[in-house]
């Protein structure tokens, strides 16, 4: 445990945060990052994601309470990070990526970083602004998200070790790929369900006659 | 011990069965009502309410007598108005007549089937439309004669109508008007059939004068699309564009014109059309002035209401009458929902075929052309309060309101216009707090913003002084912490 979370993984993260370009390439070649860091990262950002969407205030939130539910979007969450992972990873195993798997995940899950801070930090000054002060509100959350998206870029590109034109493309194909899994998870699911069904319609058959 | 609590049960029984046996007598049972009462809030979700008007009997034509003669039923009648003198005009198509009845319904005073026409004695056929203008002359649309015939209040022929004469018009156009509405200055304003250009007015003299309130046919991008890609062959071949027909009107005593149409959305089925035919309708929070907002589905009870006709009824305040579901919607000047009611069906209180929608002196009533019967509807309570609260804003006397709100809320507790109107007299009066409260209930966004505004001013001077001495002391804590790492580290490297 002491070695995933250790105090300088912490360092590193914060490093990566403030010089993205350098964190990610030693994270690659020295072992800097850590995959659980990583995940637990992405839990707080679903965490920051469902709470500004209950708590920013009545001003500048327009979302129906009701429609929040915060361990539904923590499971969606964490399900489109592993997506993203696996179909990145996927893409990249075949065009020369150099990054492995938990490489991948450990970018795009420092990369949640600023995005978590924008959605805290609005939340709270949300709470202080009145009407047409909402710029503000939205400036914060529009710069973070930027950042966080920025950082993915550079991240994704330095586990990999590609040009950004290359990153680019292959993010494409990446989203791409991502519709494939759905479409044959839901293949998968499916057919798995049509064989469940054989299978009960055997069981209920030999009830009835037994 | 045991019998003090027998005794006490027995007292809670006694007063709650007086408190069963009074409920009947207080508000509207709204289970008792043929149909339901309900309104959308912010959110357009339905949230019940009491009822706000009730059923209040029907009147048939079997039931009438004129001169000792009874009067038989309407057949197919298609429009009522009230004349400035409280009288009832009734258009009663199928018999090519037009009935008269006093102001409490209760009597014939009047049936019109001929007029002297300079000399020839005159009939309608099908009239369709009535109305009675300021200075009391009859208008009605005599639909398939094709005019419209003018009568003074003796019943002598003020003048005819007919034959519109324009380079706008097709040649060998066939003027068939179905219902009209006259302004102060008696210039008439004519639905025709087939008419898709919008409103025909006409001046005081009978002279066409042109188009009013055009529906511009609005094409989305696919269709635009489609019809650039399409050769002639295609688009010959394909429905038309064509803007929906108006189907009913009222006019306010300034000379606006209100204009229901049917849109086949559902986000605009009424019009309020300025002296120069401008629509400028305020459409409320959700946009909207349409009628039901839940419309989904492919059910036969599916789909944007269809208003048939619209009544304004003073103080901004305006009725539609929806003839998809049978319902009457009322909006506000600001196009706000103020309350639902009505439904098709056989019982009391509900419509076969509605088609006129009429206020009459705080009653609404409504024309069923398949009963041949007029539906009259009473306000309660909960519908009057609101009226009068809505009136009182529109006349800018909204604090004064508070107390009629506070009692809307009594009878229907989430009513946002309610809240809002409660949080807008906090507001006046300087209680921003509780104003916020008020106005967070009510969804009101801008005026919460005010509110919040004015109480964070309200806060930051008041404690101005705690303020500036913790951000004096968050500054001095800086710079000491900067300074001492300053030293640390420089005492690392050296």
């Amino acid at each position: 445990m002491g070695k995933y979370f250790s105090k300088g993984k912490w360092q590193y993260l914060r490093y990566t945060l403030t010089h993205p370009m350098d964190g990610y390439y030693w994270i690659r070649h020295q072992e800097l990052g850590s995959v659980p860091v990583a995940i637990l990262l992405v839990v707080v950002f679903a965490f920051c994601f469902s709470s500004n969407r209950l708590l920013a205030s009545f001003v500048v939130n327009d979302i129906d309470p009701r429609s929040v539910d915060s361990l539904y979007e923590l499971i969606g969450i964490l399900a489109a990070y592993l997506l993203l992972c696996v179909s990145n990873w996927s893409v990249t195993c075949l065009m020369d990526g150099e990054g492995r798997l938990k490489d991948i995940a450990i970018a795009i899950g420092y990369a949640t970083v600023p995005i978590s801070l924008s959605l805290v930090l609005g939340t709270v000054v949300s709470q202080f602004i009145a009407a047409d002060e909402e710029a503000l509100y939205f400036m914060i959350l529009a710069v973070g998200i930027a950042y966080g998206v920025l950082m993915m870029l550079i991240g994704i590109m330095q586990v990999h070790n590609y040009t950004l034109g290359k990153t680019l493309i292959t993010l494409f194909i990446t989203l791409v790929a991502l519709l494939i899994i759905l479409f044959l998870l839901l293949l998968l699911g499916n057919l798995l369900g049509m064989v469940y069904n054989f299978f009960h319609s055997i069981y209920t058959e030999l009830i009835f006659r037994v | 011990m045991k019998k003090g609590w027998k005794i006490r049960r027995a007292v809670s029984l006694c007063l709650l069965s007086l408190v069963l046996a009074a409920a009947p007598l207080g508000v509207a049972q709204a289970d008792k009502l043929p149909y339901d009462c309900y309104n959308y809030d912010y959110r357009e979700y339905i949230h019940y309410t009491p009822a706000a008007y009730e059923p209040a009997g029907t009147i048939s034509g079997k039931a009438l007598t004129y001169d000792g003669e009874p009067l038989g039923a309407f057949v197919t009648p298609q429009d009522l108005c009230q004349a400035p003198d409280g009288r009832i005009y009734i258009a009663d198509t199928g018999n090519h007549r037009v009935v008269v009845l006093d102001n409490a319904m209760k009597r014939v005073e009047k049936v019109i089937t001929t007029f002297d026409n300079n000399g020839t004695e005159d009939a309608f056929r099908q009239p369709t439309g009535v109305f009675v203008s300021e200075s009391g002359q009859l208008y009605i649309a005599d639909s398939q004669n094709h005019r419209v015939v003018v009568l003074n209040e003796d019943g002598s022929l003020a003048r005819i109508i007919e034959n519109p004469v324009s380079e706008s018009l097709e040649e060998g156009y066939v003027f068939v008007p179905l219902k009209l509405a006259v302004d102060y200055a008696d210039r008439v304003y004519v639905i025709a059939q087939n008419m898709f250009e919008g409103i025909m007015v006409f001046e005081t003299n009978g002279q066409f004068a042109g188009f009013f309130g055009t529906i511009d046919v609005e094409l989305s991008l696919w269709e635009k699309f489609w019809a650039r890609i399409a050769t002639k062959e295609e688009r010959a071949k394909q429905q038309l564009f064509i803007p929906t027909e108006f189907t009913g009107i009222d006019i306010d005593p300034e000379g606006f014109v209100y204009a229901s149409n049917i849109d086949a959305s559902g986000v605009q089925g009424v019009r309020r059309l300025n002296p120069r035919g401008e629509d400028i309708i305020k459409k409320g929070e959700n946009g909207r002035v349409g009628g039901d907002l839940w419309i989904d589905g492919t059910t036969e009870f599916a789909g944007p209401s269809q208003f048939i006709d619209v009544v304004y009824r003073g103080q901004g305040i305006y009725s539609c009458l929806d003839r998809k579901r049978g319902r009457i919607f009322t909006y506000d000047h600001e196009g706000n929902l103020l309350y639902i009611f009505g439904g098709l069906g056989t019982q009391l209180g509900t419509f076969s075929l509605p088609v006129a929608v009429e206020d009459i002196g705080g009653r609404l009533v409504v024309l069923d052309a398949t009963r041949g019967e007029i539906a009259s509807f009473q306000v309660t309570e909960y519908g009057r309060l609101i009226n009068e609260a809505v009136s009182l804003r529109y006349e800018g006397d909204e604090t004064l309101a508070v107390d009629l709100w506070e009692r809307v809320l009594e009878l229907d507790e989430n009513n946002e216009l309610a809240n809002t109107g409660i949080g807008k007299a906090y507001l006046t009066a300087g209680d921003y707090k509780l104003a916020m409260k008020y106005l967070k209930m009510g969804m009101n966004r801008d005026y919460y913003s005010v509110a919040w505004r004015r109480y964070r001013n309200e806060l930051l001077t008041a404690n101005a002084g705690w303020f500036l001495t913790a951000a004096a002391v968050l500054i001095a804590v800086a710079v000491i912490v900067k300074q001492r790492k300053k030293k640390k580290g420089g005492a690392a490297n050296g």
